[in-house]
C-alpha cells in the first residue's frame, strides 16, 4: 500500500485544474479578438455572451457583453471574478505553495512567475498592442508548466492526481464549450448540416478555441461540418483536448491510484470512469446528433462531477468514520 | 443524605458536524464527605467512553464522535451519598495568619490569583467597600465576607454567561453562582491571601435559596489552619452543608467546565442544561424542596460555543473554498 | 578596554584589520599566532590568492541556491528567494575542548529531564527547597496538564539545542537551554555539505568528525521514544505550514528523516488514537516531532482558537498511545528565571558540579540579588524571563539613563519577570568578508538527542554576528552562520 498525505494531493489536484483553467480562458479570449472584429455588432454581442456562459456564468454582464475591452477586464484581471486569469493563477499558486516541497523547484518558480508577471500587467498598456502577446504568453507558460511537471515528476500517485485535475477542467470544458455554441449556432443553421457564412467563423472560433483547428483540418480538410466538430472534440481519441482523450487519460491516472493505494473504494471510483470511457469508445457521432447532443453532453459532465466527487470522498475529503468502519 | 442526581446536557447544532471531540466533568468526587456511590453517563451518538483523573483528581470522560451529527445529548446519572460537615468554631488560634502564610507555598495555585479571578478596579472598589483585608480572624473574616458579598450581588439568572469576566457582575452588581464565586474567590486570594478554589456541583434546592434550581451550582473552598477546606456558598448566604454536592475542584471555571468540546463543521450550537437532584433517603422534613422536573432547563448560548463554531476547517470546508 | 593588538604570524594584507582584544579569539592566541587547531587552515588561507577565496565564496553561494537552503520573504509580497547568510571560514575546535562540550551537556540535559520529571509528579526539589516553588508555577510554560503525567520513557527533551558562548579565560559556559522547540539543525548540515565542496582538501587533512548521520539519529531516537516496536512505528513531522519562517527546517529534517510532514488539518484523533489523512485511508501515527508550541498543539487543552493542532491530541498523549518529542510543558525548564538554579538542579539529581558554568545570573525575584542589580542597572544585561529572541531587554552599558529608569520601574512592579547577568565578550572566530579575514563574534549551538540515551552530534551551529562590532548573532538582525569543525584525537 502507498499513501500520500490527502491535504497533499487535493494541492495537486487544484493546482493543475486552476492553470487548466487560466490556460483556457487566455486560449478562448485570443481567439475571441479574431475573430470578433469581423463579425457584425449582433453576432459579437451573441459571442461574447457565450463565452460569458461558459468562463463566468450566466448571469447578467451587460457591459462584457458590449464591449471587448470590458470582457477582457472581467475575464482577465476582475478579483471578484472567482474565475479570472488572474485570480486562478493566484489560486494554482497558492495551492503549489501548500505542496512546494514536493514539487520541483523550477514548477514552483514558473508558477511564481506567472502570478507575478499577470498581477503586474497595466490594462492600459494591454489595450495598446500588446493583447495577443499577452494572452498567448500565458498559454505559453502554462504549457512550459506542464512540460517541467511531465518531464521532472516521477510518475506516482502526485502525479496522477495532476493529471485528473488537468484533464477532468479539460473535458468539462470542452463539453461546455460544445454544448453552449451548438444550443445556439446549430439550431440557428437553416440547413442543419450546411455552414454559412454568419456561423462559418464561429465553428471555427470553436475549434481554434482548442487549438484544434489544424489537427481538424489534417482529419477532414478545411471541410468546417458541425458534425464533424463534434466527431473531432468530443470523441477522437487522439487529440489532447477532445473528451474521449482526457476521459482515458483520467481513466488510467484513476488505475493508477486504485491500484497504488489498495482502497475498498477505489473500484467505485475507476468504475465511474471506465464506465464513461466505454460511452465514449463506442459511440457514433451519428446517433449522438439524432437523439439530442445536449443531453448527452450534460450527460458527460454530469459524471465528471461525479468522479470529482468520487475521487474527493474516496481519497480526500473522506468522512473518518467510513475508514474507521472499513479499518475493523 | 443519599441523593440521585440527573444532569442532561444537550447541544443543537445548527447544521450537521463531524469530528466532534468532548470532554466531561460530571462525576461527583469521593471526599471526606461524600462517597459517589453509582454513576453512569450516556452519549448520544454513541461513542466509546474514555476516564482520566486531573491533576486536581477529578474525574474526566472524554469521547470522539466521528461521524456525521446535528445533536449531542449527554446524560449524567449519580447517586451519592452527602454526609454532615462538623459544626465550625467561632474562631481560629492566633497564630492562624501565619499558618496560612507559611503554607501558601505548597498552595501556590490556589493563592495566586488565576485568569477568572485577577484583581480589576471594580474589584478593588468592592474590595474597599467590605472592608475586606486582613483586621479580624481568618474564619471570622470569611464567614462575614460571604454574607456580605452575598447582599452586594443580586442573583440574575441572565444577566452573565459562562465566559464574563467578573467585572461584568460587578459593574451591575447582578450574577449568577460563578460571578458570586469568582468575586470572592478574587477577593480571598488577592486582598486576604488565603488558599480557595472554585468547586463545581449541584445543590439539593430548599425554597429559600436564591439560585436557580434545574442547573449545575458552584461555590468555593478555602483552606484554612486545622480546619483544611472550608466551603463557603456566597450566592445563598450559607455554609456548605450536606445539600451540596461536589463535582469538581479547580482554580477557577474555566479549569472545570462540565462540558468542553470541539467539532468540525460550519456550525453554531445551542446548549440545553437540566439538572435533577432527587433525595432517595434522609429526612425530607430539614429541607423543603421544591417541586422537582418543574423547572425548564436553563438555556443559553455560551462564547465558548461560538468559538467552537469557528474552528470549521474540515477538509469539506476546504473542499468548499475551492470551487469547482 | 584592553589595548587592541594584532596578528603577529602574518603580513598578509587580508589580515590588517583582524583586531585581537579581551574577547577569545578562536583562531589567535593572544600572543598572536594562531592556535594549534587552526594552523592548518591558516596556512591554507595564505595559500589562496584573493580571487581564489572569492571565487569559492561564488560557489559556495551557488550551492546554497541551488540546495534550496533559502527563505523566502513574504514581507516584499513577490515570495522572493533568499539564501540564509553564512560564512566560508569553518570554527574548528579540538577533540579536547569538544570531549568538555559533550560531558556537560550530557550532564545537563539529564539533569534537566529529571527535574521536569520531578516537577511534574512528586516535586521533590520543590519541597527540598532547592528550586522556589513559585518560581516553577509561575512560568508561563509550566503545564499543569502534564502532573502525573507519565511521557513515554521518561524522556521529555529529545531535541534540544543547548546555547554556548566562550568566555575570555576560553571555557565553553551556556547561555540559554532551548527545550520547546529549538531550531537550526537543518542549517548546521547543509553548511556541512556546502563546506565539504568548497575545501575538500581540508576536510581530508583535518580529520572533521561527521555529521551527516544527523537525519537518522534523528529518526532513531524519535523510533526509540515509540509507545510501540520502532520497525512498526509512524514518525511524522507537525509544522505549522508553509506561512512559518522555519518551514523549510521542517521539509528538510523530514526529507533527512524520509517521514511525512504534516500539518494539523492532515491529523485526527479517535479513541485516543491519533491518525493522518492519507490517499490510502487512516494511518495510524505514533511519534510526532512537533514543530509547534505547546499552546498550539491542542485546541481542547490549550489554546482554543488555535487551527494548527488537533482537537483530542493531549488525551492521547496521556492514554500513552502517542509520543510528542519535545513533550509538552519542557519550557518550564529553560525559562531564564530557572537558568540560574540549573548549576543546583545538576547537583541535586546528580551529586555533581555542573561541568559547564553558567553566565552569572541574578534573580529580580530575590531581594537581595533585586537590590544588586537596581544599583548597577548601567553595567548589567537585564532580560525578562518570558521573551526571546532579544526582545525585552536591557543593556546597560548602551542604555540611556531613561531606559534604565523604565527598567526599573518595570523590574520594580514584577520582579520575577526579570533576571540580569553581566555583560559578556563573547568570543570571536575570523570570517571571510569583502576580501578581508576579520574576527567576529560567534557563539555554538550543539544539538543534543536524547532517545535510548543521550547522544550529542559533534558539531552544531555556530552562529555569527556579522555585522562589525555587533554582539547580536540572531538571523533577524544580521546575524550568520559558519559550519563548525570538531576534530577527531
Amino acid at each position: 500500500m502507498n499513501a500520500m498525505l490527502s491535504r497533499v494531493a487535493d494541492s495537486l489536484y487544484w493546482m493543475s485544474r486552476y492553470l487548466e483553467r487560466a490556460d483556457h480562458i487566455a486560449r478562448q479570449f485570443d481567439v475571441h479578438m479574431t475573430i470578433v472584429t469581423e463579425q457584425a455588432v449582433d453576432a459579437a454581442r451573441r459571442r461574447r455572451r457565450r463565452l460569458l456562459t461558459t468562463l463566468v456564468g450566466e448571469e447578467e454582464y451587460a457591459e462584457a457583453e458590449n464591449s471587448d475591452y470590458h470582457l477582457s477586464v472581467l475575464l482577465t484581471f476582475d478579483e471578484n471574478n472567482p474565475n479570472s486569469i488572474v485570480n486562478c493563477i493566484a489560486a494554482a499558486r497558492e495551492n503549489a505553495r501548500q505542496v512546494r516541497e514536493q514539487i520541483n523547484s523550477q514548477m514552483w518558480e514558473q508558477i511564481n512567475q506567472m502570478y507575478l508577471a499577470v498581477r503586474n500587467q497595466r490594462m492600459d498598456e494591454l489595450w495598446s498592442g500588446q493583447l495577443h502577446s499577452f494572452y498567448h504568453t500565458i498559454n505559453q507558460e502554462v504549457y512550459r508548466f506542464q512540460g517541467i511537471t511531465d518531464a521532472r515528476i516521477t510518475r506516482d500517485q502526485g502525479w496522477h492526481f495532476v493529471q485528473i485535475g488537468r484533464y477532468l477542467e479539460r473535458a468539462s470544458e470542452t463539453a461546455d464549450a460544445l454544448n453552449v455554441d451548438f444550443r445556439e449556432l446549430y439550431s440557428n443553421a437553416l440547413e442543419q448540416d450546411a455552414v454559412d457564412q454568419q456561423t462559418y467563423l464561429d465553428w471555427v472560433g470553436l475549434l481554434r478555441g482548442f487549438a484544434a483547428y489544424e489537427a481538424y483540418s489534417k482529419v477532414y480538410t478545411a471541410n468546417v461540418q458541425p458534425r464533424h466538430i463534434v466527431d473531432f472534440l468530443l470523441l477522437n481519441p487522439y487529440f489532447p483536448y477532445s473528451v474521449h482523450f482526457g476521459i482515458n487519460r483520467i481513466q488510467s491516472s484513476l488505475q493508477f491510484i486504485g491500484e497504488e493505494t489498495e482502497t475498498p473504494k477505489s473500484a467505485r471510483v475507476y468504475r465511474l470512469g471506465g464506465r464513461l470511457r466505454a460511452m465514449l469508445d463506442y459511440a457514433q457521432v451519428d446517433e449522438i446528433m439524432d437523439s439530442g447532443l445536449g443531453s448527452y453532453l450534460l450527460n458527460i459532465q454530469n459524471q465528471c462531477t461525479q468522479i470529482h466527487q468520487l475521487v474527493y470522498e474516496t481519497y480526500i475529503a473522506y468522512s473518518i468514520e467510513d475508514k474507521l468502519k472499513s479499518m475493523q | 443524605m443519599l441523593y440521585s442526581i440527573r444532569h442532561t446536557t444537550r447541544y443543537q447544532y445548527t447544521s450537521p458536524i463531524v469530528e466532534s471531540v468532548t470532554e466531561v466533568r460530571m462525576q461527583p468526587r469521593n471526599t471526606d464527605y461524600q462517597q459517589c456511590s453509582q454513576f453512569r453517563l450516556q452519549v448520544r451518538p454513541q461513542a466509546r467512553l474514555f476516564t482520566y483523573n486531573d491533576e486536581q483528581q477529578n474525574t474526566v470522560h472524554h469521547f470522539t464522535q466521528p461521524g456525521i451529527h446535528q445533536q449531542l445529548a449527554i446524560v449524567a446519572e449519580s447517586e451519592v451519598l452527602v454526609l454532615p460537615r462538623p459544626g465550625l468554631p467561632a474562631w481560629l488560634p492566633n497564630d492562624s495568619w501565619e499558618a496560612i502564610d507559611a503554607a501558601s507555598g505548597q498552595h501556590w495555585d490556589w493563592v495566586a490569583p488565576s485568569n477568572d479571578t485577577a484583581p480589576t478596579e471594580q474589584l478593588q472598589q468592592l474590595a474597599n467597600e467590605l472592608q475586606v483585608t486582613r483586621n479580624e480572624d481568618p474564619l471570622k473574616l470569611l464567614v462575614a465576607l460571604n454574607h456580605r458579598l452575598h447582599r452586594s450581588i443580586a442573583y440574575d439568572s441572565g444577566s452573565t454567561h459562562v465566559d464574563s469576566p467578573i467585572d461584568e457582575a460587578l459593574q451591575h452588581r447582578r450574577g449568577v453562582c460563578q460571578d458570586y464565586t469568582h468575586i470572592m474567590l478574587a477577593l480571598v486570594r488577592n486582598y486576604l491571601r488565603i488558599p480557595c478554589r472554585y468547586v463545581s456541583g449541584y445543590l439539593f434546592h430548599s425554597r429559600t435559596d436564591t439560585s436557580a434550581d434545574g442547573a449545575t451550582h458552584a461555590w468555593l473552598d478555602v483552606w484554612l489552619p486545622l480546619l483544611g477546606w472550608v466551603g463557603f456558598d456566597p450566592t445563598n448566604d450559607m455554609l456548605v452543608n450536606e445539600r451540596h454536592i461536589e463535582v469538581a475542584v479547580g482554580r477557577d471555571y474555566h479549569d472545570i467546565p462540565p462540558t468542553r468540546g470541539l467539532y468540525k463543521g460550519n456550525a453554531g450550537s445551542e446548549m440545553n442544561v437540566g439538572v435533577r437532584v432527587r433525595m432517595l433517603q434522609g429526612s425530607a422534613e430539614q429541607i423543603e424542596n421544591n417541586e422537582d422536573e418543574s423547572a425548564e432547563p436553563t438555556t443559553y448560548r455560551s462564547t465558548a460555543q461560538q468559538l467552537q463554531a469557528r474552528y470549521a476547517e474540515t477538509l469539506a470546508a476546504i473542499q468548499m473554498q475551492q470551487q469547482q | 578596554m584592553a589595548e587592541a593588538r594584532q596578528v603577529t604570524a602574518t603580513q598578509d594584507r587580508r589580515f590588517q584589520t583582524y583586531q585581537l582584544d579581551e574577547a577569545y579569539d578562536e583562531m589567535f592566541a593572544p600572543d598572536g599566532r594562531p592556535r594549534p587547531q587552526y594552523l592548518t587552515l591558516f596556512n591554507r588561507l595564505l595559500e589562496l590568492s584573493p580571487s581564489e577565496l572569492e571565487a569559492r565564496q561564488q560557489s559556495a553561494d551557488l550551492s546554497f541556491l541551488h540546495q534550496g537552503v533559502t527563505f523566502t520573504v513574504y514581507s516584499d509580497a513577490r515570495g522572493t528567494e533568499r539564501i540564509f547568510p553564512y560564512d566560508l571560514l569553518p570554527r574548528i575546535i579540538a577533540a579536547a575542548e569538544w570531549e568538555t562540550i559533550e560531558r556537560g551537556l550530557i550532564q545537563r540535559i539529564t539533569a534537566l529531564n529529571l527535574f521536569l520529571h520531578d516537577i511534574y509528579h512528586q516535586g521533590q526539589i520543590l519541597a527540598d527547597k532547592v528550586v522556589p516553588r513559585e518560581m516553577v508555577y509561575s512560568s508561563k510554560h509550566y503545564r499543569r496538564e502534564m502532573r502525573g503525567l507519565d511521557v513515554p520513557h521518561g524522556v521529555y527533551v529529545a531535541i534540544t539545542g543547548t546555547d554556548l558562548i566562550r568566555l575570555t579565560d576560553g571555557r565553553f559556559a551556556v547561555l540559554e537551554d532551548n527545550l520547546r522547540v529549538p531550531s537550526g539543525a537543518s542549517y548546521m548540515l547543509a553548511n556541512r555539505q556546502v563546506m565539504k565542496r568548497i575545501f575538500p582538501g581540508l576536510f581530508s587533512q583535518y580529520g572533521v568528525r561527521p555529521l551527516e548521520f544527523y537525519g537518522q539519529a534523528l529518526q532513531n531516537t524519535l523510533a526509540a521514544l515509540s509507545p510501540v516496536s520502532s520497525e512498526e512505528t509512524t514518525i511524522v513531522l507537525l509544522s505549522p505550514g508553509v506561512y512559518n519562517s522555519a518551514y523549510f527546517e521542517h521539509t528538510f529534517l523530514a526529507r533527512q528523516m524520509g517521514i511525512p510532514l504534516v500539518e494539523g488539518r492532515d491529523l485526527a484523533v479517535h479513541d485516543n488514537i491519533v491518525y493522518m489523512r492519507t490517499t490510502a485511508g487512516l494511518r495510524r501515527v505514533n511519534v510526532i516531532y512537533r514543530r509547534i508550541d505547546d499552546d498550539f498543539t491542542d485546541p481542547l487543552v490549550f489554546r482554543r482558537d488555535s487551527m494548527l493542532g488537533v482537537a483530542g491530541l493531549f488525551n492521547a498523549y496521556r492514554s500513552g498511545n502517542i509520543t510528542l518529542a519535545n513533550a509538552i510543558g519542557t519550557g518550564v525548564a529553560d525559562d531564564k528565571a530557572i537558568y540560574a538554579y540549573v548549576p543546583a538542579i545538576i547537583r541535586y539529581y546528580l551529586g555533581e558540579d555542573a561541568i559547564l558554568p553558567n553566565i552569572e545570573t541574578y534573580q529580580c525575584g530575590e531581594p537581595n540579588e533585586r537590590r544588586y542589580v537596581l544599583d548597577n542597572l548601567a553595567s548589567l544585561v537585564v532580560k525578562a524571563v518570558g521573551e526571546s529572541g532579544g526582545y525585552g531587554m536591557l543593556v546597560g552599558p548602551h542604555s540611556t539613563a531613561e531606559e534604565r529608569a523604565t527598567f526599573r520601574t518595570l523590574i520594580e512592579a514584577n520582579p520575577r519577570n526579570y533576571i540580569a547577568q553581566p555583560t559578556i565578550h563573547l568570543s570571536r572566530a575570523p570570517c571571510f568578508l569583502e576580501g578581508q579575514v576579520e574576527a567576529r563574534h560567534v557563539d555554538l549551538r550543539p544539538y543534543i538527542l536524547y532517545g535510548k540515551r543521550v547522544t550529542i552530534l559533534p558539531g552544531g551551529l555556530t552562529r555569527v554576528a556579522l555585522r562589525r562590532g555587533s554582539l547580536v548573532v540572531n538571523s533577524s538582525q544580521g546575524g550568520g552562520s559558519k559550519d563548525t569543525w570538531v576534530l577527531t584525537r
